[in-house]
């Protein structure tokens, strides 16, 4: 039976969504396939990795207990090997040794999702689920991911970034800089972050200054972007490697002025909209799947996803959000979501992907990028070393 | 070998003698089902899956006794020993230990005594009486007595009649599936004498018990749900089960012998002169342009110039036999036409018989309650009939099948892959082989998955289906099965 660790939680704002998602959305139907192992590995908030069939629980986390466990057990280490090993040590048993045969990365965020966990997993060698390294940098870089995004002329709002030591360094010609290039209502965003953390709408300087101030706490880059009008927005989770395929285009069901934050999203069940309550109620609440949506706009809002996809080079599974101007018919291209919440569980059983059978093509797709890699040259014999 | 430690150590745990009450309560506090399944089990701790103990009064009453007895025992041994060490009684401690060790065994057994000895003592006399007296009071009754039984269907027929006819009669009928002379006889105590039909179901156990039901409940009509191997533990044949289950022909009139035709080997036993019915009509009545879906079975009813359009909730063609002859016999027995259309619309399906409900986009077809062959041939009917993206069928098999066992079980086989489901789950048990057999012989083409913890897969069926997927799910073993 093959071993799939599952690696949740991290240094991140999205910290929490990652328990839930790896506990509901890939731990439970992975055991359910009854074809694989699965060993949970949990990091902290301050970035300490621990290990334990215990951690499979939801209610370890969600009564707070996970802190008294934290304190009593010994943390893991991982073991380059050739390929990758956890190593629990301690104990009357000694030293414990564990090969992994796949990693299922749960994590959202930084240091998880932003292609670092990622670049480990190339190191050490062993297949992964998702998107690797430089795809999930460039999805997670809100910046890098919408100049990849111009380049492929895939149309994007106007927009401007700046790093936070431009932001402390002059606040003011920031603010100027958004004034003279684009035209309010702007978002302000953290580069980074996902779930929507630390996103603000403003419509005024004032409102600007504060936002820009806000989002400089959680991340190092800030892009502001010019906000779509006459907005739908709409969300397209996608899988595959070579030949992705689209699962259903999803509509929160919010307002126009409005936007889909954290609380929206995973506090209150996606009532803030407008038409909270109905709808289907999705692992990020309330949305319409798929989308209602003109034939010819649906089908040009797929194809955006899909053509951010593949630009993006993306394997395994990715979600593409997208801004579309109702009046005008255009499809924005917003940012790319390298692992979605829940993985999305609830749009790929809508579009008759059981949760079961999501996990267990992840897991196919993720064995077939990494065959295809290994079957790529990485060495060849030189004399080089004998010269000296 | 760690498992075998495991299973051997288990009756030694302290949860043992609550397994033991368990195990007892749910065979309904029967010796041999309880003792046949005592001595199957392999580990103790692995028994109670589904359900756990109900503390009822009997209950903790046999759980006070059993722990109590126990500890007298394992005190008696600890006594037998230390004479045997320390005051030089010869055999003491090999006697000791031999009463410690048996008490696991010994109290598994100990625990049927009172219950044989009360059955014996109180409950049968007292039973006896009631149900002597139900007799006088079935035989005053002036309404229409009609008796259901068959080796299935009988739950379902009973209900639709009570249903239908309850749209103009005044109709009492045994509740729930308590079909046995008992609760005939508490049944009896009930009526009012005002009741215009009385519906008795017959639950067949063992030869004879159609019979002796008739003898008591003494019924002016009988209605014949189906032939099918079904209690073959105690009948052995099919054809035992059958006679006895025909048995009711000698107690009501050939003309007010209704019998389901659609059921197979039905002509080997029906006799000529009774009234059969079937899913093309009843009682002269016609069906036409009948179609099912998950919301429910429609067809038209029809006789000379007379025409019914009736719609229910229950799915499945075959539901349309039933309801044709429930309606028929709602019309011979005076109810409108639009008391009837009314009748029919207000049924509905039974709790885990041929019961749709919606998980996520997919459409679960929860028909968990049946437990015998022609249902699953209706069951697998329904499946082929209906549309849908991906179609699953689940099933643990059949229990009490006897010697017939493997022979139901592969044509189970046989009849599931003929619906052509995407998917079969099958729960790993004594009979998994069969059916295995039986879609092989089918050549079904599907993907076959088998479950060995039934439990994990129903709890979790969420995380199993998705949009668009049908689900027939049958039967389900309870926990003295599995």
């Amino acid at each position: 039976m093959e071993t799939i660790a599952v690696i949740f939680g991290g240094r991140s704002a999205e910290h929490d969504v990652s328990v839930v998602t790896a506990l509901a959305s890939i731990i439970k139907p992975l055991e359910l396939t009854k074809q694989y192992r699965v060993v949970p590995i949990y990091i902290t908030k301050d970035g300490a990795w621990y290990s334990d069939d215990k951690l499979k629980d939801i209610k370890l986390f969600s009564t707070g207990a996970i802190d008294e466990f934290v304190r009593k057990a010994s943390p893991v280490t991982m073991q380059f090997d050739g390929g990758l090993s956890l190593v629990r040590s301690g104990g009357l048993g000694g030293r414990k040794i564990v090969r992994i045969d796949l990693v299922f990365p749960a994590m959202h965020g930084t240091y998880g999702e932003d292609g670092a966990l990622m670049g480990m997993l190339e190191m050490a060698g062993v297949p992964y689920v998702g998107c690797g390294p430089v795809a999930a940098a460039l999805a997670m870089d809100k910046v890098l991911a919408k100049q990849m995004a111009v380049t492929y002329n895939i149309p994007v709002s106007d927009f401007v970034y700046f790093t936070k030591s431009e932001l402390i360094d002059d606040l003011n010609l920031a603010v100027a800089t958004c004034v003279k290039q684009l035209k309010y209502p702007l978002f302000v965003k953290p580069a980074h972050l996902g779930s929507s953390i630390g996103i603000s709408r403003v419509t005024t300087d004032s409102e600007l200054r504060n936002a820009l101030e806000v989002a400089m706490q959680y991340d190092n880059k800030i892009i502001v972007e010019e906000a779509v009008q006459n907005l739908i927005e709409v969300t397209l989770p996608i899988m595959g490697n070579d030949n992705p395929q689209p699962a259903l285009l999803e509509k929160p069901l919010t307002s126009a002025e409005d936007f889909f934050d954290f609380k929206t999203k995973y506090m209150q069940g996606g009532k803030k909209g407008k038409n909270g309550g109905k709808g289907a109620k999705g692992a990020q609440g309330y949305s319409q799947i798929p989308a209602e949506l003109p034939k010819d706009l649906y089908a040009a809002a797929e194809k955006v996803g899909l053509d951010v996809y593949r630009a993006l080079g993306a394997t395994g599974t990715a979600r593409i959000d997208m801004l579309i101007d109702s009046k005008t018919a255009k499809v924005y291209f917003n940012e790319v979501n390298p692992l979605p919440g829940g993985l999305y569980a609830h749009n790929w059983n809508k579009a008759g992907v059981s949760g079961v059978e999501l996990v267990t093509r992840l897991v196919a797709l993720a064995k077939e990028r990494h065959a295809s890699k290994q079957s790529l040259a990485t060495s060849f014999a030189t004399n080089y070393l004998q010269q000296f | 070998m760690r498992r075998f430690i495991g299973a051997v150590f288990s009756i030694f745990l302290p949860g043992y003698p609550r397994t033991l009450v368990y195990m007892l309560q749910a065979t309904e506090y029967q010796v041999a089902p309880f003792l046949k399944w005592y001595w199957r089990t392999q580990n103790y701790q692995m028994v109670m899956k589904r359900r756990s103990l109900e503390m009822t009064g009997p209950a903790r009453m046999l759980l006070a006794a059993v722990r109590v007895g126990i500890t007298v025992q394992v005190i008696t041994g600890l006594v037998l020993v230390y004479f045997g060490v320390y005051r030089g009684f010869a055999g003491g401690e090999a006697f000791g230990i031999a009463v410690i060790l048996a008490y696991p065994v010994l109290w598994a057994h100990l625990l049927v005594v009172p219950l044989l000895l009360g059955r014996e003592l109180i409950s049968k006399p007292a039973e006896r009486k009631l149900i002597a007296e139900s007799k006088a009071l079935f035989m005053n009754h002036p309404g229409i007595k009609i008796a259901v039984a068959g080796s299935y269907g009988k739950t379902t027929m009973k209900e639709l009649l009570l249903t239908v006819l309850s749209h103009s009669l005044n109709v009492a009928a045994t509740p729930a599936n308590k079909n046995v002379s008992i609760s005939h006889a508490y049944f009896a105590r009930k009526l009012t004498g005002t009741e215009d039909v009385v519906i008795l179901e017959y639950g067949e156990g063992a030869p004879g018990d159609i019979a002796r039901f008739a003898v008591i409940t003494q019924p002016t009509h009988a209605v014949i749900t189906g032939l099918a191997p079904a209690h073959l533990d105690q009948y052995k044949t099919f054809d035992a089960a059958a006679q006895d289950i025909f048995s009711l022909a000698k107690f009501v009139p050939a003309d007010k012998l209704y019998v389901n035709a659609d059921s197979p080997h039905i002509e080997s036993y029906a006799p000529p002169e009774c009234v059969q019915f079937t899913t093309h009509g009843a009682l002269g009545w016609r069906v036409s342009a009948l179609k099912t879906d998950v919301h429910g079975t429609s067809f038209v009813l029809s006789r000379g110039k007379d025409k019914l359009q009736l719609h229910s909730a229950l799915v499945g063609k075959h539901q349309a036999g039933f309801l044709a002859f429930a309606a028929a016999l709602a019309h011979e027995l005076g109810l409108s036409s639009a008391q009837i259309r009314s009748g029919v619309a207000a049924t509905k399906p039974f709790e885990h018989r041929m019961q749709p409900y919606q998980m996520g986009g997919a459409w679960i077809i929860d028909d968990t309650y049946n437990g015998n062959l022609e249902g699953i041939r209706a069951g697998t009917q329904l499946l082929a009939d209906l549309s849908a993206k991906r179609k699953i069928y689940v099933t643990p098999g059949l229990v009490d099948q006897g010697v017939e066992s493997e022979r139901v079980h592969t044509e189970m086989g046989g009849l599931i892959a003929a619906a052509r489901p995407d998917l079969v789950v099958l729960m790993r048990n004594s009979a998994t082989d069969a059916i295995c057999a039986g879609l092989q012989a089918a050549d079904y083409a599907g993907k076959l998955q088998i479950e060995s913890v039934p439990l994990d897969f129903y709890t979790n069926l969420k995380h199993f289906v998705a949009a668009g997927d049908l689900v027939v799910m049958q039967n389900d073993w309870t926990d003295n099965y599995a």
